[in-house]
């Protein structure tokens, strides 16, 4: 839309405000209804229909846990449920987030990322066809999806890469993409209750990714070798 | 290297603090409301029955699939929904691990069809078969530790 008309239609707007005559689509009703059915307590209690307070604001903040067992739980209590429990266990995962990200940021620093490249690069090419030098942004991809996504496409921009190059590290990154740092961000939710060692399920999604890319690999050698023939 | 490691130490955990309110909260606060919304409405029952069939090739009990489904949206919405499940007795601590890779594996996905294919610039054309491949991934992971978790 042009610039001037977007002002012109603010400044209707305004007007439209100011006198009174605004037009209300007839969803904007409903929404107030709901909204007052939402907030008004009035399905909180209904004998014989619990489930209609799935739409009362008041039963769904839920409550907080409590010390039923106080020298078992934690803050986050027993028996909480809706948006106050979650609310608190959320809480109560924020140390676990960043003692591992305080880690992971030494390690960085210290150069365990571009070990990781120089390990990761003889293998690509035999593996997933894919230039080794492009270790560094599936590395980078593994901490963060959007610099994966932006070194990618510098990588195709700049040519170094081809059209089918960049539709494996595509699905590459895409599966299980900002492996480490969600993980251990939003992953460390589940890690108290882990049957296995931390790091086996984080391996998993490592070797996944690279199946996954190996399966694109092999389509686009096939089923669309027709697309590439320029390449 | 510029800086003493408590520094870059504390870089790294006021981005753990940042993720932990901006992105796992909400995120969480969500994911136990709508399990909750579930929950009343019997939809939750429904699923576990519907999917059960399916969900029990993993291991899982047929409720797990709303992990799945949530996790496609939101990782930190899926994860919340299993901690949620595992809390209620839902699922087992084996159960648990058996989802821990696939909520990562397919997760987020439509967020990162802009934030990665999109940026990226792969061509559209792919975008399914990349979503397959992921789901596909998700599901092998899972049989992996039904076996050995």
């Amino acid at each position: 839309m042009p610039e001037k008309n977007t002002i012109d239609s603010q400044t209707d707007e305004k007007k439209a405000l100011l006198t009174g005559k605004i037009h209300v689509p007839i969803s904007g009703y409903i929404a107030l209804i709901v909204a007052i059915i939402f907030f008004s307590g009035l399905l909180m209690n209904i004998a014989g229909m619990k489930w209609i307070s799935a739409f009362d604001f008041t039963s769904l903040i839920g409550a907080f846990g409590t010390m039923k067992e106080p020298a078992k739980n934690s803050f986050v209590g027993d028996g909480g449920y809706s948006a106050r429990a979650g609310f608190l266990f959320a809480l109560s995962l924020i140390p676990t987030t960043m003692l591992a990200l305080g880690f992971l940021e030494i390690l960085t620093s210290y150069g365990a990322m571009k070990a990781g490249q120089r390990l990761l690069s003889p293998i690509l090419k035999p593996l997933l066809g894919i230039p080794g030098f492009t270790g560094l942004t599936l590395i980078t991809d593994l901490q963060s999806t959007d610099a994966g996504a932006a070194l990618t496409k510098e990588l195709y921009d700049d040519e170094l890469i081809t059209k089918k190059e960049l539709i494996i590290m595509g699905s590459w990154q895409f599966s299980g993409a900002g492996a480490i740092n969600n993980y251990f961000s939003i992953g460390s939710a589940l890690f108290a209750f882990l049957t296995v060692p931390l790091i086996v399920p984080l391996f998993i999604i490592i070797i996944m990714k690279f199946v996954g890319a190996f399966f694109i690999r092999i389509l686009l050698n096939t089923v669309y070798k027709e697309d590439f023939k320029h390449e | 290297m510029n800086k003493n490691p408590f520094d870059t130490f504390v870089i790294g955990a006021r981005k753990g603090f940042q993720i932990g309110i901006n992105n796992l909260l909400p995120n969480v606060l969500m994911a136990y409301t709508i399990s909750e919304i579930l929950k009343l409405l019997g939809v939750m029952e429904f699923i576990g029955k519907v999917f059960g069939p399916f969900m029990g090739i993993f291991g899982l009990p047929g409720e797990a699939i709303t992990v799945l489904l949530t996790a496609w949206l939101s990782s930190s919405a899926g994860a919340g929904i299993a901690v949620n499940l595992y809390a209620s007795g839902g699922i087992s601590n084996t159960q648990a691990t058996i989802l821990l890779p696939a909520i990562f594996l397919m997760g987020a996905q439509l967020q990162y069809m802009g934030r990665l294919l999109g940026v990226a610039d792969v061509p559209k054309k792919y975008w399914p078969a990349l979503f397959v491949t992921s789901i596909v991934n998700s599901l092998i992971a899972m049989f992996i530790l039904k076996i050995f978790a």
